[in-house]
């Protein structure tokens, strides 16, 4: 029993990094109808970059300067920095390449998919960017906070993750409330729902996508640092296999809904987690992707039916 | 006289709204019909439920005898209706031919038919076929291009043409005329008269009274989806329900008055 | 022919046999990013079969068909349901399709689990080529009749086509399994040649990239895949090639990153893919329009 309670504390500690990976995703597609296979690539960059600063991985030089101003167990902080600025800027390329292709000229079956195709080209050459400089095995780096933890029960929780998941929820629950009470929330919204109406009305299209395109970069990013932190090995290709998952999530919750990605996110934690306890490690991506396929097939609209592609009930 | 569609008390709500209420009317074999009413009368709903666009509430639609009220909507064409759209659909990466061929599909269904290739052999009696309605129809000039790049008022009568290779008994213009300039809309109305002389009878949705009082015979009005008026197009300007409808629309009379 | 050409070119044939499994509903406006799953089975249905040791021990000449029917039939199954989603649904449908099979396949034990299984019978690259060759031609064929006109047109506008008599649901039944078989075909051919397979050879990474294939390449005729399938098996090549005459080492590390951003440009000057019809009616247009109407040459 206690080792199972462990594993339903380990899934939601999880369930945390889905969660904001998911939001990123429910966000790019409640507003543009958009899959944004950028945000893996995000998650990844924000991870190695993380793991770059605290191991040394920009060379010999600035690892001495990062030594220099912060000390040896600090760099985590210089590895937040980076990764937050990388990501920032490269979201603000991402998005000069991706929404462009949003107004549809003919209307057909595969117009939608030129955002698609744009953003799996970034994500091949995020990818080899980073296997280009550091290689394509695992780079690992010894935890800051080395394992600290408390007991609750025979429940070990490790404080990090606790933190983790804390800051991940505080940040996504402040996400919401923004989109619903702030001026920039209610023009994302209105974009959402009506974009030509939104113009109409005075809203700056064109000045709001890039803020949310930052906006779903930073959730990546703040997801692929804590998973730097929390997980301590990472790889050119985590982003392929850790933030598509938070796809199965963010679908179970019904695409476009914030709330859904959070439930959504949590649940695939818990899910992946407790299939590694029962069945073994390498059966782990059958329950995941065939829950995806069956609530794709059977009720496409999520679990709480708000499917808001393009509507953005956020 | 000699019935070829037959509309019996059609019915149709979308969420509560009635659209389409109680309309009944008869097209007879060969003739040039007008179905014309304010924005938002139901014209373009009735022809979307004899094309089974959408499945009618109640009523029934015949066809030439034969009730079609319940086929799917890719046998309609089959059985004799086939139409063309208020906004342009021809297919914007198929070249004016391929367009023209489409409308082929429901006279090639045999398996044969489906897995001759058209593309291949150059010389053959369906591209003939459409090459052939093509000139008929002075577009011969435009057999490979792409439609998406061809003017707007070309597109107009390729849409005819693809819809003519149907070989329907019953052809649904909507709103052929909108957005054409005047020397388009002579060419377009010149088109519809030698098509209506092969026999085909036509339904028209026309806003522009002048292009239907020149074409068509016989006027049916639409106003809140219920038939108003039917008649000649003589008589439709002096009834006094239709004069009713547009004035106290905010039509203010634009087409109807203006023919009068 | 050298070894490393010939490596290459093996490459080439088997990219241009997925290619069309993916264009082939793609043309009929469904994106299909599941290409590794029907892979997968068909590379492991052919090796099983094929296999004296661990399998039944049937020759390559029926061991193949049997993996093509195998895959075709999978994919007619699945796309009931798969085709009842549309748009970024069915992309993410066809993902999670594949992983699920990626998933069932490291855990089969008579499938030799994560470590992958060898294949008996050696298919050369000759046998390939000719493959390749039938492939193409097929599907240049298919879309040539009408039924590939009927399946363009649905790409286009489906409620049109419907009203036009197609019956757009088998239609795209059709396409899709038909595209499944093709790619059961290619992973068959990739286990003969290489005489191993392993699930995870077959990622998401192989799917992306053939659905790349396929839209950079152009959806609107046959020529697309081979054109898409041509530069993505060549352009990094022409990279490594470069890097090394010239000694600029980045250009050889870096040619997945140049490749990544050349897919971002092509899509800003030629999101229709590369091969459209405008362009082939341009191409051959002039030859084509003469016995229409020789006044027409404006």
């Amino acid at each position: 029993m206690d080792v199972l309670l462990q594993q339903v504390v380990n899934g939601l500690m999880l369930g945390g990094v889905y969660v904001m990976v998911a939001v990123a995703f429910t966000l790019v597609i409640g507003m543009l109808n958009f899959l944004n296979f950028t945000i893996p690539a995000l998650f990844m960059v924000a991870a190695v970059m993380m793991w770059a600063a605290m191991a040394g991985g920009f060379g010999a030089d600035i690892d001495a300067v990062l030594d220099d101003v912060l000390g040896a167990p600090n760099k985590w902080i210089a590895g937040v920095i980076i990764a937050l600025v990388v990501v920032s800027l490269a979201s603000l390329v991402i998005e000069r390449f991706t929404y462009r292709y949003m107004k549809a000229k003919y209307g057909d079956a595969t117009e939608h998919a030129l955002p698609l195709v744009s953003s799996l080209g970034f994500l091949i050459a995020f990818e080899h960017l980073v296997i280009g400089r550091w290689g394509s095995d695992p780079l690992t780096i010894d935890s800051p906070f080395g394992n600290a933890s408390f007991h609750l029960g025979a429940v070990q929780f490790s404080i990090p993750q606790v933190i983790s998941l804390a800051l991940s929820l505080a940040i996504v629950f402040g996400l919401s409330l923004m989109l619903r009470k702030t001026r920039l929330g209610r023009a994302v919204r209105s974009i959402a729902e009506r974009p030509d109406t939104a113009t109409l009305m005075g809203v700056d299209v064109g000045r709001i996508v890039p803020v949310v395109y930052v906006i779903a970069g930073l959730l990546c990013a703040i997801a692929g640092i804590l998973f730097t932190i929390n997980y301590t090995t990472v790889d050119a290709y985590i982003g392929d296999k850790v933030a598509t998952v938070a796809i199965a999530g963010m679908v179970l919750g019904g695409l476009g809904n914030v709330w859904g990605a959070i439930v959504g996110g949590l649940f695939v934690g818990l899910l992946e987690v407790l299939s590694i306890h029962f069945f073994g490690a390498s059966i782990v991506k059958v329950p995941i992707w065939g829950m995806l396929l069956l609530i794709l097939v059977m009720r496409p609209t999520g679990l709480f039916g708000h499917t808001a592609i393009g509507k953005g009930k956020f | 006289m000699d019935v070829v569609l037959r509309v019996s008390r059609l019915d149709k709500s979308f969420g509560g709204l009635k659209v389409v209420d109680n309309v009944s009317f008869d097209v007879t074999r060969g003739s040039r019909t007008a179905l014309i009413g304010p924005n938002g009368a139901g014209k373009t709903t009735v022809f979307n439920l004899m094309t089974g666009v959408y499945p009618i509430d109640h009523g029934a639609i015949e066809l030439d005898g034969r009730d079609i009220t319940r086929i799917p909507a890719r046998d309609r064409v089959a059985a004799g209706v086939s139409r063309s759209f208020q906004n342009i659909r021809l297919m914007p990466h198929l070249s004016t031919l391929e367009n023209v061929m489409l409308g082929q599909h429901a006279q090639a269904r045999s398996i044969r038919a489906q897995l001759f290739p058209l593309g291949f052999a150059r010389i053959n009696k369906w591209a003939e076929q459409a090459r052939e309605a093509l000139a008929k129809a002075r577009l011969e000039e435009y057999p490979g291009q792409v439609v998406a790049d061809l003017p707007y008022g070309i597109q107009k009568r390729i849409e005819v043409v693809r819809a003519l290779m149907a070989k329907p008994k019953l052809l649904l213009l909507d709103e052929p005329a909108a957005g054409l300039n005047h020397q388009e809309t002579g060419e377009l109305q010149k088109l519809l008269r030698e098509v209506s002389e092969r026999g085909v009878t036509l339904l028209v949705v026309e806003h522009d009274m002048h292009f239907v009082r020149t074409l068509c015979e016989r006027v049916v009005v639409l106003n809140f989806g219920r038939k108003i008026f039917e008649g000649t197009p003589a008589e439709v300007n002096a009834d006094p329900a239709v004069r009713e409808a547009y004035l106290g629309s905010n039509q203010s009379m634009g087409e109807a008055g203006h023919a009068a | 022919m050298s070894g490393e050409l010939e490596g290459l070119l093996v490459i080439l044939c088997l990219n241009t046999i997925y290619a069309y499994g993916v264009f082939l509903p793609a043309a009929s406006g469904q994106l299909n990013l599941g290409a590794a799953g029907f892979i997968t089975l068909g590379a492991y249905c052919s090796a099983f079969v094929n296999s004296e040791l661990d399998g039944l021990g049937v020759s390559a000449w029926m061991s193949i068909p049997i993996a093509v029917l195998f895959t075709a039939a999978v994919s007619f199954l699945i796309a009931f349901p798969i085709l009842r989603t549309r748009g970024v649904y069915m992309v993410l449908a066809t993902f999670a399709f594949a992983e699920v099979v990626a998933g069932l396949i490291i855990n089969l034990e008579f499938l030799g689990a994560a470590q992958g299984m060898p294949v008996d019978a050696h298919m050369p690259f000759y046998g390939l080529a000719i493959v390749t060759l039938l492939v193409a031609l097929f599907c240049h064929y298919l879309m040539a009749t009408r039924c590939g006109l009927a399946m363009r047109a649905i790409h286009d506008d489906e409620s049109v086509a419907t009203l036009f008599g197609a019956n757009v649901r088998m239609i795209r039944v059709w396409a899709f399994a038909t595209g499944g078989a093709l790619m059961g075909l290619g992973g068959a051919l990739y286990g003969h040649h290489f005489n191993y397979v392993e699930a995870q050879n077959f990622n998401i990474l192989l799917s992306i990239y053939i659905l790349l294939y396929v839209l950079l390449g152009g959806t609107q005729t046959a020529w697309g895949p081979v054109v898409g399938a041509l530069f993505f098996t060549f352009v990094p090549e022409l990279f490594r090639y470069l890097g090394r005459e010239t000694g600029e080492k980045w250009l050889e590390d870096g040619r997945f990153v140049a490749f990544g951003l050349i897919i971002v440009i092509m899509m800003v000057i030629r999101p229709e893919g590369v091969v459209t019809r405008t362009l082939l009616e341009r191409i051959t247009g002039g030859r084509r329009r003469q016995p229409a109407s020789p006044a027409a040459a404006e």
